[in-house]
């Protein structure tokens, strides 16, 4: 009978134990990178896409301080392709090679995309060392 | 080397301004409706790069490109030596340079859709004037509704009536600019014709004929109105053309998601071919 009555009290015991006591809480909101960003809102934000184009245009900026102070002032070179290019002309560059690198990628390969991620720094290094 | 006075990007910022709000927003908002999936009313679910491996992969996307390149090649092709030949071939001075400029420039004030319906009425085969003359007169058998080579041969024409005049008042512009002293000097050392194009008329047209291509080429890889209108990207699907597919997918079936990873990737090409262009015809400039 003892033996019954303790394994009685060890029901709710196991119960709480499985997180009975969390059953009515709502589960806490986590951020997340591909959630909406601000749901109201209408240009449909994600976090991912914001940090993107916070990388793109902060690019930009930086170049843009670069080029317009005295540190570089529109200093242009001539690379390995014959071309000649500002800070601003390479980062178009890579940037525009860095769209095509995962496109490519993406028609011929598929996902995940951590190949063309590399491709793509390295390109960048590249066009930015010698174009 | 040093470029003079970067600070004058100043003056260009009112303009960067207002590119923000008409181009640079509407892009932002295409990048991300290109990575989720909405059924409306403002929600939107994460689908990561799958509309862009889709696109890549869809039989219809490659062969609304091919159809695209295959448009534009063809456009470029006759517009440009035929503006070429036109401009060479107008009066410099007197009465009749007036009356050749506009009459040059009348097509390109019609409004797009104008001249899609004019086509139309000019080609359908019963009774459109061309129509009626080719089938019934001339007795070729031609019908832009039902045949695909008529409805490409009908677009290309159309093309060409449009936007050859944009050619040739560039080059023209190109080719008032020439000094006489030039043509003097190539008379004296007794240059042909041929030679007096190549290394004189056609260097003084680079700059232009530069500007001439990159307009056509951008505005015949985004055209949309005049085949719409006129042949609706008929018969089947022989003149749906990129962005024509592009319209379909974004509001004949609301699937904004593939619609703006395939204008993403419209985009980029454009952007490529336009830069790519423009280096190299401005490449020997720079040395």
């Amino acid at each position: 009978m003892n033996r019954l009555l303790c394994l009685v009290a060890l029901i709710p015991g196991a119960a709480f134990a499985q997180g009975w006591g969390n059953v009515a809480n709502q589960e806490e909101a986590r951020f997340s990178w591909t959630a909406p960003l601000w749901p109201s809102f209408w240009m449909a934000w994600t976090p991912v896409t914001f940090a993107l184009f916070c990388g793109i245009f902060g690019a930009m900026a930086v170049i843009a301080t670069l080029e317009i102070t005295r540190y570089r002032d529109g200093v242009e070179r001539r690379g390995v392709f014959g071309l000649t290019t500002t800070l601003g002309d390479r980062l178009f560059i890579t940037l525009l090679g860095t769209a095509y690198i995962f496109l490519a990628w993406l028609g011929i390969m598929g996902q995940p995309l951590w190949w063309p991620l590399g491709i793509a720094i390295a390109w960048g290094l590249f066009v930015f060392w010698k174009v | 080397m040093k470029t003079e006075y970067q600070k004058a990007w100043f003056f260009v910022l009112p303009v960067l301004f207002l590119v923000a709000f008409n181009a640079l927003v509407p892009i932002m908002t295409v990048v991300n409706y290109s990575v989720q999936e909405t059924f409306g009313n403002n929600v939107f679910f994460w689908q990561g790069l799958d509309w862009f491996e889709q696109i890549l992969r869809s039989d219809r996307f490659q062969a609304a490109l091919g159809r695209q390149f295959l448009f534009t090649f063809l456009i470029l092709i006759i517009e440009v030596p035929l503006g070429i030949i036109i401009a060479l071939s107008m009066p410099r001075k007197g009465f009749w340079v007036p009356v050749c400029l506009v009459t040059m420039a009348l097509p390109m004030l019609i409004p797009w859709n104008v001249v899609g319906s004019m086509w139309n009425i000019f080609t359908l085969p019963k009774i459109g004037l061309l129509g009626y003359f080719l089938n019934d007169v001339l007795g070729i058998n031609y019908d832009m509704t039902q045949q695909p080579i008529s409805a490409w041969v009908t677009i290309i024409v159309m093309d060409v009536w449009h936007w050859t005049s944009l050619v040739v008042l560039l080059s023209y512009a190109g080719l008032v600019s020439i000094p006489d002293a030039y043509y003097q000097a190539a008379k004296i050392d007794g240059a042909s014709p041929w030679k007096v194009f190549r290394y004189i008329q056609l260097p003084k047209m680079k700059t232009v004929l530069t500007i001439a291509i990159l307009l056509r080429f951008m505005d015949s890889f985004n055209i949309y109105t005049e085949p719409f209108v006129l042949t609706g990207g008929g018969p089947g699907n022989s003149t749906t053309l990129l962005s024509i597919d592009l319209v379909k997918i974004a509001l004949g079936q609301f699937d904004l998601g593939p619609a703006a990873a395939m204008s993403l990737i419209y985009f980029a090409i454009t952007l490529l071919v336009s830069w790519l262009f423009y280096t190299l015809m401005t490449k020997d400039d720079a040395q």
